[in-house]
């Protein structure tokens, strides 16, 4: 599980200077600090080891400050729930959840805690709710007991839009189960009904059937269906067709209808409305699923920047809500914490991850006047910094009103359902209205004239048409779905069809966002192999991203790094190791010419250089950089055959930028975008008529991500960004995009065709029944016909995007 | 025969109602709030693997 020279508890390398070895049950472990080891005795302690054996992630652990947290009893107290004297309830989030083991390990463990009744971690949202005896224990030591496990718990109350999104979920779940519970009763007596009609029955028995049926079909109408009916109310009185309008018209004829014929001894259609309810409702209930898959994402936003903060005050250190904080106050921000707000460094020099900010892996050196903001994260050593803003002005409440204001701005679309519904609505209501007219003039009985002006309405009832764009919607996230593309609506699938221009962010989504070694250059008399080994054993101690990729790649080419002697980092520059073959020194050109070293010039384009030196003489450099996808240019290939736009929109320095875009084939790149310039850079765009996507994987991608017509955010990428799109790339693989594209276009081509063939259903059979001479019966058989071809037509998706691509791609090593 | 029917069509449904009801209870629980976890959780070798009452936040008003 963990090579002697990581931490058996949290995976990291162990710098050598800072083993900790302990003797457990007789064997020997090797930890990377106190805190880890503490942490393997509570574990193995309460007798929960085997979570070791569970976990699937081979990862470093978590940010290393997080232990030291403390928790203020009377900021949480407002977070809790009491139920009654010695119940209640607290809802957290529980940052570093990676793996189900990590769910299992905080539930095995906290319901040991005194006062903890019980705990339920949802392992899809993070989210937890701890019920406990306030008179046995405190929310604060509750909140201990989960950080000494080494994750972060915040506080969490769901604000009132979560909360009724999830009673909506729900109470969608419930309509939809009742709707086809109904509905399987009910197709019982329609089959006995059926049969009726072709061999006889005897009346009696069918006006009995039939009471049964209607007794079952009402509530799906009803209650079920109320959502639609509902919706239909709204669209009346605001003057303008819906589908919802188009539904309900449908459906109430067809019932009202079957309740007269039910009493005058004629056919009845209940089935037909309980079936339109229960498969459009299938299809809203995946739609509201794949959207409310999490909390949202300004949430997740605001709390990547600390609750609380260490104020310096005078000789003292207290720990204060970091919205108390005000301009000027001086707070201390140790390795592994991130900073509350936006400051300026006052003493220490440490390297600082910016990733939230810039997107870039790449940490950056900040020294005394450095400017950092709130959200990254310190990585190497305390620093004391001066507040310039407060919480509520600092980058990332900055960035959540971004995301929030970009929402608001993006318009909602009119779908195409809808913009049928909106012509055919009006007409066919036209058309009955005439058919009553005209018989009624022409003399017939006023119930004759009623009878034919209904049976226009059912007729033309949206069986087909109701269908046509829910089945295909269903069809195609679902197909999408196992190809690990996940659409959050129908309108997305129709947006993504449109979609003509295609913005890239960089780092992450057309990289790996990782560096790799990608050349070593020795030094002449060394090989290739001991200048590795060489930069292996001076990094192995370190978990910046360099030295990552540096220890990487030595393990692929199979070197056992030397042993490591006394190392010392000096923050954005590199290390420097005492070992006894002599003085190890790795990192930039700086630092070595500043150690005396002497350096040749060596052009590595934008890449970085990482220089090593042994006993003051130069032994050569690695040439790192953060590589493209292997898929990216078959990805951009493919898309510029669908005819695709496509632009690169990336932070990062022109030069870089030029270089990933030449390599691509892609001819226009946008470099230096922070990330407002992304949005207006988007917006103007939108202003020219173009359908946007937007490719992203960062915090600074999501107002750009949210503000797009389609969002696009690959697995792997940030919480955030995932949140903030509306297309999900559940793999972390470029190519599922131009699947995605492709059965968005199918999609819709598919569902044209179902509207055009209900429409051609309605042209025949709307004058034959408004002439009359339509038996209701034959109408219903035609009807069901037309559903059985737009529901295979449907399905037909499955099978072409089944054919398209199962070749294409091997299947993934599971 | 009329009887007959009635009393058959009328159990059928009891016996449906009953599944409908359970299915309601199950919803009402949070039973289908996380449908990720519980793949994961019957993985786990534990023996005394009883899910603690009532505590998905649905709970709550």
């Amino acid at each position: 599980m963990s090579s002697p020279d990581t931490c058996v508890h949290c995976n990291l390398p162990i710098p050598p200077a800072d083993l900790v070895v302990d003797q457990i049950d007789g064997k020997e472990l090797h930890f990377c600090c106190h805190g880890c080891q503490g942490v393997y005795r509570i574990i193995t302690g309460a007798g929960l080891e085997s979570f070791y054996r569970n976990r699937t992630w081979d990862e470093q652990g978590v940010p290393s400050g997080a232990f030291e947290a403390d928790y203020d009893e009377a900021s949480l107290a407002g977070h809790v729930i009491r139920r009654d004297e010695t119940t209640a309830d607290i809802s957290l989030i529980i940052e570093g959840i990676r793996c189900a083991s990590c769910v299992w390990l905080l539930e095995k463990l906290l319901v040991r805690e005194a006062g903890v009744t019980a705990i339920r971690v949802n392992y899809g949202t993070h989210r937890a709710v701890i019920r406990f005896n306030p008179q046995a224990t405190t929310p604060a030591k509750i909140f201990s007991a989960i950080s000494r496990l080494g994750y972060l718990p915040h506080p969490f109350s769901p604000g009132a839009a979560q909360q009724a999104a999830a009673r909506e979920q729900r109470s969608l779940l419930i309509r939809f189960g009742t709707a086809a519970f109904l509905s399987m009763q009910l197709m019982g007596f329609s089959f006995a009904l059926y049969g009726g009609y072709f061999h006889g029955i005897d009346p009696e028995i069918r006006q009995l059937i039939q009471y049964f049926a209607a007794a079952v079909a009402t509530p799906v109408v009803f209650y079920s269906g109320w959502p639609f009916l509902a919706g239909a109310w709204r669209s009346l009185k605001n003057r303008s067709a819906s589908m919802d309008l188009l539904i309900s018209l449908g459906v109430s004829t067809a019932y009202c209808y079957s309740i007269y014929a039910m009493f005058k001894g004629g056919e009845v259609y209940f089935d037909t409305s309980a079936m339109i309810i229960t498969l459009i409702l299938l299809g809203r209930l995946f739609e509201s699923s794949a959207r409310n898959r999490s909390i949202s994402g300004i949430d997740k936003l605001l709390r990547l920047a600390p609750d609380s903060a260490s104020r310096v005050d005078g000789d003292e250190v207290n720990t204060v809500a970091s919205a108390s904080l005000v301009p000027g106050d001086t707070i201390l921000v140790r390795p592994g914490e991130r900073i509350p707000v936006d400051c300026q460094v006052l003493s220490g020099d440490t390297e600082v991850d910016e990733s939230t900010v810039t997107g870039e892996p790449m940490p950056i050196l900040r020294q005394a006047g450095d400017k950092v903001s709130a959200g990254s994260l310190n990585l190497s050593t305390s620093i004391r910094l001066k507040v310039e803003k407060v919480a509520a002005e600092s980058f990332i409440a900055r960035m959540a009103r971004l995301v929030e204001e970009a929402q608001n701005r993006k318009a909602p679309i009119q779908s195409m359902a809808d913009r049928v519904a909106t012509l055919f609505v009006p007409l066919v209501t036209t058309i009955a209205i005439g058919t009553w007219a005209f018989w009624w003039f022409s003399g017939a009985s006023h119930g004759e004239a009623l009878l034919n002006a209904v049976s226009v309405l059912i007729v033309a009832c949206p069986c087909a048409l109701g269908l046509a764009t829910p089945t295909a919607v269903l069809a195609a996230s679902g197909n999408a779905a196992g190809k690990g593309i996940l659409f959050r609506g129908g309108d997305i699938l129709e947006l993504t069809s449109r979609v003509d221009l295609i913005a890239f962010d960089k780092t992450g989504t057309l990289t790996h966002g990782q560096p790799t070694v990608e050349q070593i250059i020795p030094a002449s008399g060394q090989t290739e192999t001991t200048l590795l080994e060489l930069a292996s054993r001076a990094e192995s101690g370190s978990s910046h991203p360099l030295a990552m990729a540096v220890l990487a790649s030595a393990k692929t080419a199979g070197i056992q790094p030397g042993p490591a002697g006394l190392v010392t980092a000096v923050p954005g520059r590199g290390l420097k190791m005492q070992c006894k073959d002599g003085e190890i020194l790795a990192g930039s050109r700086t630092f070595l010419t500043e150690s005396g070293v002497e350096v040749p010039t060596i052009d590595s384009g934008t890449r970085t250089e990482v220089h090593l030196s042994l006993g003051g003489v130069w032994q050569g450099l690695l040439l790192l950089h953060d590589p493209l996808r292997q898929e990216a240019q078959q990805t951009v290939r493919e898309l510029k055959k669908l005819g695709l736009d496509m632009v690169l929109l990336t932070g990062d320095r022109p030069e870089t930028a030029q270089q990933v875009s030449e390599n691509l084939a892609m001819p226009d790149y946008q470099a230096n975008m922070s990330p407002a310039d992304k949005t207006a850079w988007i917006e103007t765009r939108q202003g020219d008529n173009h359908t946007v996507m937007m490719v992203g994987d960062g915090i600074n991608d999501a107002p750009a991500l949210s503000l797009a017509d389609v969002g696009c955010a690959m697995a792997g990428g940030t919480d955030i960004a995932l949140e903030t799109s509306d297309l999900v790339l559940t793999r972390p693989d470029l190519e599922s995009l131009h699947i995605a594209i492709f059965i968005a276009r199918k999609a819709m081509q598919v569902i044209k065709q179902n509207l055009f063939w209900a429409f051609s259903y309605n042209l025949v059979t709307i004058p034959l029944a408004a002439s009359g001479k339509l038996a209701p019966v034959w109408a219903a058989a035609a009807m069901a016909g037309s559903s059985i071809l737009v529901v295979s037509n449907s399905l037909r998706l499955g099978r072409l995007v089944r054919r398209t691509f199962s070749v294409a791609k091997p299947p993934a090593s599971d | 025969m009329i009887k007959s029917i009635v009393i058959l069509i009328v159990l059928s449904l009891c016996i449906g109602t009953g599944a409908w009801l359970i299915f309601i209870w199950t919803v009402k629980r949070g039973d289908f709030d996380d449908v990720e976890g519980p793949k994961y959780r019957m993985l786990d070798d534990d023996e005394n693997n009883s899910s603690p009452p009532g505590t998905s936040q649905g709970e709550k008003k």
